[in-house]
């Protein structure tokens, strides 16, 4: 692993020995990642490497896969996610998520981000304001604030997307995961979220999930990649993408993966 | 194998940045050989060759930009095509400093103001440089390529010696300026190339370990 972030100054998310079967197989073997504050960490690695599990992890995603026994620390904030009286509703709450494919509420703009201060107990007044800024944030008040109580579903898939990122900052987290955020977007909606996305670092700790390399390489301080449900090298992506220190980061990168 | 086209695309970005090294040995070579016997009609010759590196130049300059439009090539393969656009342009420098070499036999009359021993030891030293520097690129071998590079003060050397005499030599018989300037000339066109083989072997070390050197 690489040296500079094996010992990271303010790591917000530490994961130690992590492992994780679903059934008898694994999918996770002995993760060790010190993920650092305001910072955007991709993680790459072809399809099934355990990238979008290891994701899900981090705000215990997998809780929900039956059979799915995890091993290991997820320390947030240096507190273990997976000890005991943990609020998972909680967790999620600091620790947000954006899926693949835009999946907005079938409702309006404005009651898709309201959803969550309203089930946490924000008044209507704080919740005016919340809409605002979490559209203004995703940079989506402009395209937007002149129909607020129109569906939801009527917004482009582009537009969708950034949607579903201003709901995720709507309840205030200090992360945001993303899964393959961009997988469903064109390039001028792609780009949009890319300059999104490294906006956001200023406020929140952001990790990707992304099939795309150029995507990886333009938008994050930090790359992991995996390749078998093991982290095979993690350090500074200009590092990983100008010099990888493993031949199958390279291989993989480089597209030599046969 | 997947990226078969891009592999093989690179495999022919590293033919031609070595097509380009050989021109540059032979005009260099060649134009020493024309100056030092004064032989007009091999220097003529020489010239010729000039626009074949222009082609070989252009050539590479094309599939890099191809490359790196159409494939993004990343690590190993990034390093490679940054150090080929690097050495064509040093190697073009090179080809470039030799056609000087090659005018000047049409410039000098009636033989030389004195014996070219250390300059045809600088040419030597210098012409091996460049060939190693190109091995080093093929076999991507960066020792070779510190080695190739730490030769330049052998040239360093004999350039100054040279300098110094023919200053000399002029101090005391102005009626030799004319041949001894040329001669001046081309002492200056060798160290130049020796500092642009120590350029391919930045290139090379660059490629092979990713560390930014000076060599020269």
């Amino acid at each position: 692993m690489t040296e500079a972030v094996q010992n990271v100054a303010q790591p917000q998310i530490e994961v130690e020995s992590l492992n994780l079967w679903y059934g008898e197989k694994q999918a996770l073997k002995n993760i060790s990642m010190q993920i650092p504050k305001n910072s955007v960490t991709a993680l790459i690695g072809p399809s099934g490497c355990g990238k979008s599990t290891f994701i899900r992890c981090l705000n215990r995603m997998n809780d929900l896969i039956k059979n799915c026994r995890i091993e290991g620390k997820v320390l947030v904030d240096g507190r273990d996610i997976y000890g005991k009286g943990v609020d998972v509703v909680d967790l999620r709450k600091q620790v947000g998520m954006v899926f693949q494919k835009p999946n907005p509420f079938p409702m309006s703009i404005y009651d898709n981000i309201a959803y969550g201060p309203r089930i946490h107990g924000a008044s209507k007044k704080d919740i005016d304001g919340t809409v605002e800024h979490a559209l203004r944030s995703a940079a989506l008040w402009n395209e937007t604030s002149d129909r607020l109580r129109s569906p939801a579903l009527s917004l482009s898939g582009g537009q969708q997307q950034r949607l579903c990122i201003a709901r995720t900052m709507a309840v205030k987290p200090e992360i945001i995961l993303f899964d393959e955020p961009c997988s469903a977007l064109d390039p001028i909606s792609t780009s949009r979220i890319e300059e999104l996305i490294m906006d956001l670092k200023k406020d929140y700790t952001i990790v990707i999930v992304t099939h795309n390399m150029q995507q990886a390489a333009r938008i994050s301080d930090y790359t992991g990649f995996f390749l078998m449900g093991e982290l095979i090298e993690f350090g500074q992506t200009r590092h990983i993408f100008e010099n990888p220190l493993e031949k199958s980061t390279e291989d993989y990168i480089t597209g030599r993966f046969g | 194998m997947v990226r078969e086209r891009y592999l093989i695309q690179l495999d022919l970005l590293k033919e031609s940045v070595h097509s380009l090294g050989e021109l540059a040995e032979l005009i260099l070579n060649d134009s020493m050989d024309a100056v030092i016997n004064l032989d007009v009609e091999l220097a003529a010759k020489t010239l010729a060759l000039e626009p074949r590196a222009d082609e070989l130049e252009e050539g590479i300059e094309v599939s890099i930009f191809d490359l790196l439009a159409l494939q993004q090539p990343l690590a190993s393969d990034l390093r490679l095509v940054v150090s080929g656009l690097k050495i064509s342009a040093d190697l073009r420098r090179i080809v470039g400093l030799s056609i000087n070499i090659a005018k000047i036999p049409g410039k000098i009359e009636g033989g030389h103001v004195k014996p070219l021993i250390d300059t045809r030891k600088m040419a030597d030293i210098t012409a091996d440089m460049l060939t190693n520097s190109l091995k080093a690129f093929e076999t991507r071998d960066p020792e070779l390529a510190r080695a190739t590079a730490a030769r330049d003060e052998e040239v360093d050397r004999l350039f100054y010696s040279v300098w110094v005499e023919l200053l000399e030599m002029m101090a005391k018989d102005s009626s030799i300026i004319s041949k001894a300037t040329h001669l001046l000339f081309l002492i200056r066109y060798l160290e130049r190339i020796a500092d642009h083989c120590c350029n391919i072997c930045e290139s090379v070390v660059y490629l092979t370990t990713a560390e930014r050197v000076k060599l020269n």
